[in-house]
């Protein structure tokens, strides 16, 4: 402070820098604030779209918003479970929400969000299974931050349709997992490709976290697989 | 008029070819080894960082004579650092599809070195509108690199154009194979250099001859 600088152009600089930062986090407060329903709208729909992708109602041709909500309220059940996999009807700290698909008010299916780190930041996705508890219908990923053209391809509908008709159980009906591999899996052995989905060239990092975090969401959920498994929820009803 | 027109297209043409971002000053390399795996992203990219290079600049020139010079990187930064979230905003709004390809390279828009480069090198000494045009210039520089980067890229890399396979199936059954080089960052390296090589030894228009 007692140093000999101009005074004069040390307050300028202190007031531009004040009026600038006013000016601009204004600005960036209306873009914010304005554009905020747009896109929260965005990622509804998009959350909507991903499920529906996942429970396999939908291809990759993107049908109209309208269609979309139809097709999820008519198929599609938000539901929360406790630890062990009974349905409850109020959330508690340790409750796990999943969604249900029906097709004439039977239970044809789940659906499990998906919530791991990738290599750059969280991966938000569905991978959904068929009512027998151990084959998966679908995947999809609604929100990621993965270099785009390698890891970015967990989004890519070729990468998604591999998981199609894997197991989760052995031979023995013991519990594996779906990883991803490194390279095709095909290349793997003939008892592990049923739990393998092909990997992504590029992206071997974001593999091993999608495939750690599949297992952990597996893991947490393994009771509602469980009651699949055992037919109680199979041809239940639901309002 | 006519010579201020001719001054203008100069500015252009500087920006575009004579001084190409890219392959001349060598700036913005790092996002356009990211976002050239496929035309879609490099396009969109081309755009973003255009428009955001095109305002800085003009914002920044306009303001020229009150930026007090030991600030002027900070007010710099802070002005485009806005114009790129803005950007972002927008994008989610109304390309959310496009949005989430790019994810984090429209947010590295301010870290890329054309836009402060061009702010320090032109706005701070010439006229609002001339280097609006400077901003657009380098802008459109950056993205025709961008996108005959990825061109090449998404044609030996994934064997498509525009997301649409165009390689025909009997040259795979033939034993053809996609570069799997391509799809990585050193494939865009090796493209890049090779067109800063092409770009310099053309004659007429490139440094050597000048």
């Amino acid at each position: 402070m007692s140093e000999a600088i101009d005074k004069n152009s040390k307050k300028n600089a202190i007031l531009f820098a004040l009026l600038l930062s006013v000016i601009c986090s204004f600005l960036i407060t209306i873009a914010a604030s304005g554009l905020k329903e747009f896109q929260t709208a965005n990622m509804e729909l998009d959350k909507k779209i991903n499920i529906l992708k996942a429970a396999d109602l939908i291809g990759a041709k993107k049908p109209s918003k309208k269609k979309i909500n139809e097709l999820y309220d008519a198929h599609i059940k938000e539901v929360t479970v406790d630890a062990r996999g009974k349905i409850i009807k109020i959330q508690t700290a340790k409750s796990l929400n999943l969604y249900f698909y029906t097709a004439d008010d039977m239970i044809k299916g789940y659906i499990l969000p998906i919530n791991t780190r990738g290599l750059w930041g969280k991966i938000q996705g569905y991978l959904a299974f068929e009512n027998d508890g151990q084959t998966v219908s679908g995947f999809s990923v609604f929100s990621h931050s993965e270099t785009p053209g390698l890891g970015g391809e967990i989004e890519s509908a070729w990468f998604q349709k591999n998981f199609k008709g894997k197991k989760i159980l052995n031979s023995h009906n013991k519990f594996v997992s779906i990883k991803i591999a490194k390279g095709k899996a095909s290349n793997l052995p003939k008892d592990k490709q049923a739990h393998y989905v092909d990997g992504i060239s590029g992206a071997t990092l974001t593999g091993r976290y999608l495939s750690e975090g599949i297992k952990n969401t597996l893991v947490k959920y393994d009771a509602v697989s469980v009651t699949f498994r055992q037919k109680k929820l199979k041809a239940r009803k639901v309002k | 008029m006519s010579k201020e027109k001719t001054n203008y297209i100069e500015i252009l043409t500087k920006g575009i070819w004579t001084e190409n971002p890219v392959a001349y000053q060598v700036l913005g390399i790092c996002s356009a080894l990211a976002v050239t795996v496929k035309m879609s992203t490099a396009i969109v990219m081309g755009i973003a960082l255009t428009m955001v290079t095109a305002f800085s600049n003009l914002l920044i020139s306009s303001l020229r004579k009150k930026i007090p010079s030991n600030i002027r990187i900070i007010a710099e930064l802070a002005i485009i650092s806005s114009l790129v979230i803005v950007t972002d905003q927008i994008l989610k709004a109304f390309f959310y599809d496009i949005s989430k390809q790019l994810s984090i390279f429209v947010g590295l828009i301010i870290t890329n070195c054309i836009v402060l480069g061009r702010a320090e090198a032109f706005a701070l000494a010439n006229k609002p509108f001339e280097s609006f045009l400077d901003g657009i210039g380098n802008g459109i520089g950056y993205s025709l690199i961008l996108v005959i980067v990825a061109f090449i890229r998404e044609l030996l890399g994934s064997g498509k154009f525009f997301g649409f396979n165009i390689i025909p199936q009997f040259i795979f059954d033939a034993g053809y194979q996609n570069m799997g080089l391509m799809v990585l960052a050193p494939g865009a390296f090796f493209i890049i250099g090779l067109l800063v090589w092409l770009k310099n030894s053309l004659p007429g228009i490139s440094k050597e001859e000048r």
